[in-house]
C-alpha cells in the first residue's frame, strides 16, 4: 500500500501508517511517496511498479490530503516555499499563483491568449463540477464573474486558482490474472510516463509550457503506443487555468501556442475533439494536493467505464489520459488508461 | 476537536559552501561559480557542477545589466511576506544569458514588457541582510 501526500498541514506525522492499521492491512508493506502535487500519480506508479515486477499481485495507491486547518495566507506561504526555498522564497516570497502568473504572462505575451481565454477554462471547470457530486464547487459560473474576480498574482485573478481542499482518492491495481478473478471490468494502466526538472524556475528553458509533461508524454505514448487523437477523455492538471491551457499543448492535443484556440471553440468539452476535466479538474472539484493524481485515475476508470453520468464522454477508442504536474513542473505524470 | 499542541519552527539554511556569494552582497557585489574544469557558469551558485559533476569552481563576477524574460505582481502575499504589501517579481536574462529571479522594484507588470532593459542591484533589508532586486535600466 502506497499513500501520496504532500503533507506538512495535518497531524499525522507517517500517515501510511495509520491507514494501514485502520484498514487491518496487516504486515503487506507500506510507504509514503510525495512528488508535490502529483503524490497521488507518484503512488499509482509505486504501487504498479510493485505488481510489475512481481513482488506484489494486488497494491493499493492511496491519496490524501488534509488542508482545512491552515489558514489561505499560511497555505500560501507553505506551497510558496516549494520552490527553491533560499533562491526563490526567503527574499521574494515567490507563491505558486505566482509562479504560474509568470508562465500566463509569458504565454499571453508570445501566444496572444488573453485573461478572458483563461476566464473561459474555468468557466467550463465550473459548467462540469455542477455535475459532479464529489466536487467542492458544484455551482456554474459566468464569464462576468472571473473576469471580475480579485486579482491573486497579476494576470491571473481569484477564479483562475483551484481551491484548497480536502480529500481522499484510491485505486485497486493488481495483476491481469488476479484483475480477471475480481471484476468483469478491468482498466488497464497501460503506461505511465514520469519526468522531472529545475527547483530553480530562473533554470527553465522557457515559460510558455512545461518540458517535464512534454516529457512525461513523450514515455507515455511511446510505451502505450497510443497517439493523442486516439484519446477519449483526459484530465489535464489545472492548478490554474493557464497550466490547463499548457497541458493542451504539452500533452500534444494541439499546437504550441494554440492551447486558447481550443478552449474558444469548444474542443475539451463534451461533444468536442477531447473533452478534459469533466469531473470540474482541480478548478472546480478541488485540489487535495496528494489526492489529485489518485482522483485522476479514479475519474478515467468511471469514464472508461461509462459510468459518470451527465458528465459521460463518448468513449469510442476505449483510451484515457491522465496529466498530473507536481509544483511549476517540478514533476509531470502522464497515465494511458484503456478499455479491454 | 482542535488540538492543544502546536509547533514553531525556525530552519537554518546551509550556506558553507556558497558562504562567498553573501559575503560580496554584503559589500554590494553580485558574484556567483564557474566551473574551473569545463567553464559552466551557474546561477544560483553551486559548489558542485551540475553539467560536470566537477567539485572545483571559482567565483565570477555577475553581469548587472539583463532583458526581462517574464514577470508577474503578487497581490495575495504569504503570511512571512504580509506588511511587504503588493511586490513585482521578475525573471530576467543577463547578455551572456544567465538569468536571475528578484524583485523589480518601482514598476508593475505593465511597465515591463519581455525584452525590457533591466539592472542588477544590491539592497539590505530586514536585519540588514543583502538582497538584490532588478530595476528598470
Amino acid at each position: 500500500m502506497v499513500v501520496g501526500t504532500m503533507g506538512g498541514w495535518y497531524e499525522e506525522s507517517l500517515p501510511a501508517v495509520v491507514i494501514g492499521e485502520y484498514a487491518g492491512l496487516g504486515h503487506v508493506g507500506t510507504m509514503r511517496v510525495e512528488a508535490a502535487c502529483a503524490s497521488g500519480s507518484a503512488a499509482v506508479k509505486a504501487a504498479r511498479s510493485s505488481i510489475l515486477s512481481g513482488e506484489a499481485e494486488v497494491a493499493m495507491a492511496v491519496g490524501i490530503e488534509k488542508m482545512t486547518e491552515v489558514d489561505t495566507p499560511t497555505t500560501v506561504e507553505m506551497i510558496g516555499r516549494a520552490g527553491s526555498f533560499l533562491w526563490e522564497f526567503e527574499n521574494y516570497g515567490m507563491t505558486f499563483p505566482a509562479y504560474y502568473a509568470m508562465f500566463a504572462n509569458a504565454h499571453m505575451s508570445r501566444f496572444g491568449t488573453t485573461e478572458e481565454d483563461l476566464a473561459r477554462v474555468a468557466v467550463k471547470a465550473h459548467r462540469y463540477a455542477a455535475r459532479n457530486p464529489l466536487a467542492q464547487f458544484q455551482t456554474e459560473i459566468t464569464l462576468e464573474k472571473a473576469m471580475h474576480s480579485p486579482v491573486v498574482a497579476w494576470p491571473l485573478k481569484l477564479y483562475d486558482a483551484c481551491p484548497i481542499t480536502d480529500g481522499s482518492a484510491t485505486v485497486i491495481l493488481a495483476n491481469e490474472q488476479v484483475a480477471k478473478e475480481l471484476t468483469d471490468t478491468p482498466i488497464w494502466v497501460d503506461a505511465i510516463g514520469s519526468a522531472s526538472d529545475t527547483a530553480n524556475l530562473n533554470r527553465r528553458s522557457d515559460y510558455v509550457g512545461l518540458q517535464a509533461s512534454v516529457e512525461a508524454a513523450r514515455q507515455a505514448y511511446g510505451i502505450s503506443k497510443v497517439t493523442p487523437d486516439q484519446v477519449d477523455v483526459a484530465t489535464c492538471h489545472d492548478c490554474f487555468t493557464i497550466a490547463e491551457v499548457m497541458a493542451y499543448e504539452d500533452l500534444g492535443f494541439c499546437k504550441k501556442g494554440e492551447g486558447a484556440k481550443m478552449v474558444r471553440e469548444g474542443e475539451t468539452e463534451i461533444g468536442g475533439r477531447i473533452p478534459v476535466n469533466l469531473d470540474g479538474g482541480l478548478k472546480a472539484k478541488g485540489h487535495p494536493v496528494g489526492a489529485t493524481g489518485v482522483s485522476m485515475v479514479v475519474e478515467i476508470t468511471k469514464q472508461l467505464r461509462q459510468e459518470a453520468g451527465p458528465r459521460q464522454a463518448p468513449i469510442t477508442n476505449g483510451i484515457g489520459l491522465a496529466h498530473n504536474v507536481g509544483g511549476t513542473g517540478h514533476y509531470a505524470y502522464v497515465t494511458v488508461l484503456s478499455r479491454s | 476537536m482542535g488540538s492543544l499542541r502546536s509547533l514553531n519552527v525556525r530552519f537554518d539554511i546551509p550556506i558553507s559552501r556558497t558562504r562567498e556569494f553573501w559575503e560580496a552582497l554584503a559589500h554590494g557585489r553580485l558574484v556567483t561559480t564557474r566551473c574551473v574544469e569545463c567553464g559552466s557558469v551557474t546561477f544560483p551558485p553551486q559548489a558542485d557542477c551540475p553539467k560536470c559533476m566537477s567539485g572545483k569552481s571559482e567565483w565570477v563576477e555577475m553581469d548587472r545589466e539583463a532583458a526581462l524574460v517574464t514577470c508577474t505582481r503578487v497581490d495575495m502575499a504569504p503570511t512571512s511576506f504580509s506588511a511587504a504589501g503588493r511586490y513585482t517579481v521578475a525573471i530576467g536574462e543577463t547578455k551572456t544569458g544567465l538569468r536571475v529571479l528578484a524583485w523589480l522594484e518601482g514598476a508593475t507588470p505593465l511597465d515591463a514588457k519581455p525584452g525590457s532593459k533591466l539592472r542588477l542591484e544590491v539592497r539590505k533589508g530586514e536585519r540588514g541582510r543583502p538582497y538584490y532586486v532588478f530595476v528598470l535600466g
